[in-house]
């Protein structure tokens, strides 16, 4: 989506009787990368991969922790310095499994989801972030 | 299929290779049998910007990582994603 992320109704959402831990992640624009300052990144997409690498990536944290709810959100577009771009957020009944299915799905998001960051650095210039290459899948290549 | 011709397949591309190709997608000829490394071979020789990043290159098609050797059959949807930075 291009609008602002709606952090308040994504917890809303993820309200439960059955749960009693909710881990919410934000990922956010950051100024400043070591002595480089960032005025927005902008962000590009393989839409409907994209959605289904999100949905494979739940499917999966489903099946290793007891999930109750869960919520992968990506801004698209141009995202301004502080404002989020992702958010993440699942309930379980207790609060281990929530921080570890959490981490699991930012993570993996990070390395699976064909997503694509630009910087744009106040000097002017703009680069696009090549991220982490994910592990080689045996039989892959 | 007929083995004898070549299969064109249609090529999304994203960030940094859609701009270095200059193009959002590229229709690619590959010579039968159409494999993935066949594929990336075959742009690779068409778009030589493409070269530096074919170490990183994971293939997609029809929405999922595939490994290159993958048997491509006409009508896929084949992308190519560099390393991604979401988030």
């Amino acid at each position: 989506m291009h609008e602002p992320l709606d952090v308040a109704a994504a917890d809303a959402y993820l309200r439960d009787a059955r749960c009693g831990g909710l881990n919410l992640f934000v990922g956010t624009t950051r100024q400043w990368t070591g002595t480089r300052e960032t005025v927005e990144l902008a962000y590009e997409c393989y839409e409907p991969m994209a959605i289904k690498e999100m949905q494979r990536l739940v499917d999966e944290a489903k099946a290793r922790w007891p999930i109750e709810r869960v919520c992968v959100l990506h801004r698209l577009g141009v995202v301004p310095v502080a404002e989020a771009s992702v958010v993440v957020g699942v309930a379980t009944p207790h609060r281990a499994a929530a921080f570890e299915a959490c981490r699991f799905l930012i993570d993996e998001l990070k390395v699976q989801v064909p997503i694509w960051k630009r910087e744009h650095y106040t000097d002017g210039t703009t680069e696009w972030v090549q991220g982490a290459q994910p592990p080689r899948v045996e039989g892959e290549g | 299929m007929n083995e004898s011709h070549p299969v064109v397949f249609t090529v999304l591309l994203f960030s940094i290779l859609r701009e270095k190709v200059g193009r959002a997608a590229v229709d690619v000829a590959v010579p039968a049998p159409a494999t993935g490394s066949a594929l990336l071979d075959a742009l690779e020789a068409a778009h030589p910007a493409v070269a530096p990043y074919r170490p990183v290159i994971r293939l997609a098609v029809n929405q999922t990582y595939v490994p290159e050797s993958v048997r491509l059959t006409e009508g896929d949807e084949v992308a190519l994603i560099t390393p991604v930075s979401g988030g």
